[in-house]
């Protein structure tokens, strides 16, 4: 595992040669040994094509290359940071969220829009989270950043999952989401709970859920 | 059922029951849940009236169904705290959750809630059951007993339970008002029998400028 958590707001890389990290720029703390950071123009991985829709999803996070043989600290803003495992599996996590993960994962965009109809073209407009979402898949670890601590909730087949959008950090698995809407005329003449809007994830898999409404 | 996931996340594990919560809390569910707005400073006709004087801006909702639901706010940490029919004073900026049976409410608190910028009047939940607390930082609780009286910081307190008088201290004198204080010009003194709960964290509140 190439991250390794330190307390709950940093984490500790090891590179070795031949091996690539991919970080939020600026999100170095501290390093020993022979590390190189690069900036990466083109945010991550996937060549120019990768880019550019990267750049129209503005899901365009700068990121930068690690490289070398050292161990390094990351964390950023005070953020809580938690460290994800992937074998073989897809994480959907917002590009703003993602700290560091390793270059054995591939790493695109998706359009979530797709998922949910018109609901989920109205979801990003709701909850000020993109309509494109990154997506890393394969092997490796992923270190991702939340306010306050992050639990996880199991999504099974009989037991969807709602999360407030603002709430939600990332899931894996395979999982279909949808934004619901539990708005009746009541709430329209402001009688409403606060709790209009809905993420529903159904399918098999887990998501993460930050123990705050406030995005990064 | 209340129980802490971790210290800022607060799990609330229903069957068909409900719980009063802090509009906007809601962080996930699983199962079934409705979400229903109440509002603050009681119930009825008198509460209603209350709402309006006070201007205690308490907007609660009502979460009922089967399944667990889980609150937190703003990543703040969470303490619990078990009712046997008495009754919790607590800044309504400091409520997040009770169960659906106790009763809430607003008290006249006097001149403390001036110097905190807060209100006069504060919310009260009373009965048999459990409530959550939020404060900035992890809350200690403080007793107090007749030989042992306490004084709090309006900034750090963050609410009290028991058969306590509260009174309003000012430690402003000639001094403090030509630039000399000590940073500490207001205070709020606890007697008699209870405990009171106290961040480590300071809100900004007039009485810090001073």
């Amino acid at each position: 595992m190439a991250f390794e958590e330190i307390n709950s707001k940093m984490v500790r890389a090891t590179v070795a040669p031949g091996q690539r990290l991919f970080s939020q720029r600026g999100a170095m703390l501290a390093y020993q040994g022979e590390v190189s950071f690069t900036p990466n123009l083109r945010g991550g991985q996937g060549g120019v094509m990768s880019m550019i829709g990267r750049r129209v999803a503005n899901e365009d996070t700068p990121l930068m290359t690690v490289e070398g043989s050292g161990t390094v600290l990351f964390g950023h803003g005070g953020h809580h940071v938690q460290v994800i495992n992937l074998s073989g599996d897809t994480l959907y996590v917002e590009a703003d969220r993602l700290l560091a993960f390793e270059g054995t994962l591939e790493q695109s965009t998706v359009f979530l829009g797709s998922q949910g109809g018109v609901m989920g073209m109205v979801r990003g407009q709701v909850s000020g989270q993109g309509l494109f979402t990154t997506s890393l898949k394969g092997h490796g670890s992923v270190a991702v950043m939340a306010h306050g601590g992050v639990f996880e909730v199991p999504i099974t087949p009989h037991r969807p999952v709602r999360v407030d959008p603002q709430a939600y950090v990332a899931h894996h698995g395979d999982v279909r989401n949808k934004l619901s809407t539990a708005l009746g005329w009541r709430d329209m003449v402001g009688r409403g709970s606060g709790e209009a809007f809905q993420l529903e994830l159904s399918g098999s898999g887990t998501v993460f859920v930050q123990a705050s409404e406030e995005k990064l | 059922m209340f129980r802490l996931q971790g210290s800022k996340v607060l799990a609330v594990d229903m069957t068909q029951d409900a719980v009063k919560a802090k509009n906007g809390s809601m962080v996930a569910y699983d199962g079934e849940m409705a979400f229903k707005k109440l509002s603050g400073g009681g119930e009825g006709i008198r509460g209603m009236v209350t709402r309006r004087i006070t201007g205690e801006q308490m907007t609660v909702m009502e979460v009922r169904g089967q399944g667990t639901c889980w609150f937190a706010d703003r990543a703040s940490e969470i303490t619990l705290v078990g009712l046997q029919g008495d009754k919790l004073y607590v800044e309504s900026s400091n409520f997040l959750a009770a169960d659906a049976g106790l009763r809430t409410g607003t008290s006249f608190t006097g001149t403390r809630g001036a110097s905190q910028g807060n209100g006069l009047f504060t919310t009260t939940i009373e009965g048999h059951g459990q409530a959550a607390i939020m404060s900035d930082g992890p809350a200690v609780v403080l007793r107090v007993s007749a030989q042992y009286p306490l004084t709090v910081d309006p900034g750090a307190y963050v609410a009290h339970q028991g058969n306590l008088r509260q009174s309003f201290q000012s430690g402003v004198t000639f001094r403090t008002l030509f630039g000399e204080g000590g940073g500490e010009a207001f205070q709020i003194r606890f007697e008699g029998d209870g405990l009171v709960y106290v961040q480590p964290s300071e809100r900004n509140t007039i009485a810090g400028d001073v």
